[in-house]
């Protein structure tokens, strides 16, 4: 009764419900697959909601941030415990949702005209996110995120001509810790970053319902599924139940980012083993296989963490951002698609996928090859080269392999397609009776 | 009754969290009431979707959105050519002038690395209490500061202490190794991690951040993984007082290279 006072008090003013009515009764398609970037969603959300808590409750001066944070989140402050690791881990588990859709996306060739922008909003959205998370758990000054700090500010000095401005505008003076680091930190962790991918989030969602979603089901005229309301919507509630339920469960049983026993962060001191959250760790593996050689360009260096730091994630970026101009130049197929692919049904796609995923799971996997090299009783420096090789004849590999199964799987539908194994034909014989007939190419 | 149900399990759950959180429970256990309470908001919509029996085959149309054609805008005298390229120019200057506000940002690009280190300043723990010359037991190993300098970031140095007949025959490691005693910038110069680690049977300096290995008896040089160059040694020798004192600053630079650092 109050919502339908307050919707014709709207409707009155503004004309509303016309617009409400349209929205409800708006048809979405129907699939598994697509509630994965829901899941992003509601993890974003999540990261706002307990966000603002954390920012009452944190100091971000640089002596008092580290005592702050075990102020408010140890397991005597049951409150604050809970909802700084329920953020950590919706951080972590954001841009992991993020790549999951984005991999839907990517395999069923959603991307494609008319939806290429899109595309673009989402993965500038992973970097943002990737970005948000690193400065996040870089606030706590414990030793972990002050020592993955010193190597991104290295990373950034590291580029030629522009890297010593940028450090000293980032460190706020000329080295690092610089006075105002944890302030700018904060500043992009708190406003800039998060303001960003929620603008961005409102355009990824108005080009989604503007230009409707994309279907399985093979009519391109018109959108097949189910109605918003109620039928989606109860569907989405549970989405977000669900998501807050994984978190709230995390959050109560496995403990992330411990930084009490990381100790404050000091120059001179690190751990032996020390990983950075998942969704960096690409980088710190391609560090560890990056070349050590420096090179030298009108006698100023280009130090080695250049490469793997900055050029290998520019290139894959760059790469990612120019796919779907990409694919219409190699395939010439620039007609609008709003019926989705099946993965197999383009096995070069599924190829390059591939070889993404494979290097990417390798440099991953190599941000821990101390550990590796040591579980497997391998010198560290085989395993290095052994990563290297990998890093190049890998993805090859797996594209060529993945090519084929996705092209076995095509043929094998389109055999079933053609020579339906469950049909006969029967023909009238000149005695009156009936013959099956060979089944023939459609 | 499902939705009852889980709706059910959804108020127990907030209310549970609630009264767990008034009463200092352990974050367990309020986040297990957490869980539940969100549990049953999932358990309640699925179920209420699935009593719907709504169809899943519902249609609306797709509405072209390709290109619309409309009419050319009025263009009043303003010619295209004035109205393209003096423009774009204003807008390019406007571009040229928000650099300097950006540019303004950057402190002068100076030395970067402070090091602390001058001759005759004390070697000291990070209590600042200064280090005597026979402190460490051969083949042991800490990290030592400039005298009053323990925070500056480009200043900690790995003070090892070898064998003096194992140093000798190393060619004495380029001298100004006091008692055996000999000391590096603990500040890797791959990616600035603290080298923190030392393998005494095999005199090398390990950082654990990305794997080099530098060999503490030949200068040490940069003899496995990324680090591009030799970590810098600090000269020493012994005070008056038998305390450890520095002869000098570092004889190469402190940590990673950029761009505006020599080679």
């Amino acid at each position: 009764m109050m919502v339908r006072r307050l919707a014709a008090w709207l409707d009155d003013r503004f004309g509303t419900n016309a617009v409400l009515h349209e929205a409800l009764v708006k048809i979405f398609p129907d699939h598994w697959s697509f509630y994965l970037g829901e899941f992003a969603l509601y993890f974003f959300m999540t990261l706002v909601g307990t966000g603002i808590w954390l920012t009452f409750a944190f100091d971000a001066s640089p002596q008092n941030a580290y005592p702050s944070v075990l102020e408010l989140a140890n397991r005597a402050h049951p409150i604050g415990y809970v909802i700084r690791q329920i953020h950590h881990w919706a951080a972590v588990c954001f841009v992991a949702a993020i790549l999951v859709h984005m991999g839907r996306i990517f395999f069923t060739g959603a991307y494609r005209r008319p939806r290429e922008l899109n595309w673009i909003v989402g993965l500038t959205m992973l970097m943002l996110a990737s970005l948000t998370g690193f400065t996040g758990y870089s606030l706590p000054n414990d030793d972990l995120s002050g020592t993955g700090l010193r190597i991104a500010d290295t990373v950034a000095l590291s580029v030629p001509f522009f890297g010593r401005w940028a450090s000293s505008v980032i460190n706020g003076g000329e080295s690092y810790p610089g006075p105002l680091l944890l302030g700018h930190l904060y500043t992009f962790h708190v406003y800039f970053l998060p303001i960003a991918i929620a603008t961005l989030l409102a355009a990824h969602l108005g080009m989604l319902v503007y230009q409707k979603h994309t279907q399985f089901d093979r009519k391109p005229a018109v959108v097949v599924g189910r109605r918003l309301w109620p039928d989606y919507a109860l569907r989405t509630i549970a989405v977000f139940g669900a998501t807050l339920a994984g978190l709230a469960l995390l959050a109560a049983l496995f403990e992330i980012n411990p930084v009490e026993s990381y100790g404050l962060y000091h120059p001179w001191i690190v751990m032996d083993g020390a990983v950075p959250d998942w969704y960096t760790a690409f980088l710190e593996g391609a560090l560890r296989l990056g070349p050590a050689t420096e090179i030298s360009i009108f006698g100023h260096p280009i130090p080695p963490v250049f490469w793997p730091g900055v050029v290998l994630p520019g290139l894959t970026f760059t790469f990612l951002l120019c796919w779907p101009f990409i694919e219409q130049k190699l395939t010439g197929d620039t007609a609008s698609h709003d019926v989705l692919d099946l993965p197999t049904q383009a096995p070069w796609r599924v190829a390059v996928g591939s070889a993404l995923i494979f290097d990417g799971i390798l440099l991953t996997l190599a941000a821990a090859d101390d550990q590796t090299a040591a579980a497997l009783h391998l010198r560290l420096e085989t395993l290095v080269w052994i990563y290297r090789i990998l890093l190049f004849a890998g993805p090859l590999v797996a594209a060529i392999i993945a090519a084929r199964i996705a092209g076995e799987m095509r043929a094998r539908v389109r055999e079933e397609v053609e020579y339906p194994s469950d049909v006969t034909t029967l023909v009238r014989n000149a005695d009156g009776g009936f013959d099956e007939e060979e089944p023939q190419p459609a | 009754m499902k939705v009852v149900f889980f709706l059910g399990v959804t108020i127990l759950g907030a209310l549970g969290a609630t009264a767990a959180a008034a009463a200092g429970a352990s974050p367990a256990l309020l986040g297990i009431a957490l869980a539940v309470a969100f549990l049953g908001l999932a358990g309640a919509s699925a179920a209420a979707a699935i009593a719907l029996h709504a169809p899943d085959d519902l249609t609306e149309p797709r509405v072209a959105r390709g290109p619309t054609h409309p009419p050319p805008l009025p263009r009043d005298g303003v010619s295209r050519r004035v109205f393209g390229r003096l423009w774009l120019g204003a807008l390019g200057a406007f571009g040229v002038l928000g650099f300097v506000p950006l540019i303004s940002l950057a402190r002068k690009p100076g030395r970067r690395t402070i090091t602390g280190w001058r001759s005759g300043l004390r070697l000291v723990n990070e209590n600042n209490a200064p280090i005597r010359h026979d402190m460490l037991a051969e083949g042991g190993v800490t990290t030592v500061f400039p005298q009053d300098g323990v925070d500056l970031p480009d200043g900690p140095v790995v003070l090892i202490r070898v064998s003096p007949d194992v140093l000798r025959a190393a060619g004495d490691a380029g001298g100004a190794t006091p008692n055996g005693c000999i000391a590096f910038s603990k500040i890797c110069t791959h990616a600035g991690c603290p080298v923190a680690l030392y393998r005494h049977q095999s005199h090398e300096l390990y950082c654990p951040c990305h794997q080099s290995r530098f060999d503490v008896l030949n200068h040490a040089r940069n003899i496995s993984g990324p680090a591009p160059r030799p970590l810098p040694q600090l000269p020493i020798g012994v005070d008056a007082h038998g305390y450890l004192v520095a002869r000098g600053d570092f004889d190469a630079p402190v940590g990673p290279d950029d761009w505006y650092r020599p080679i």
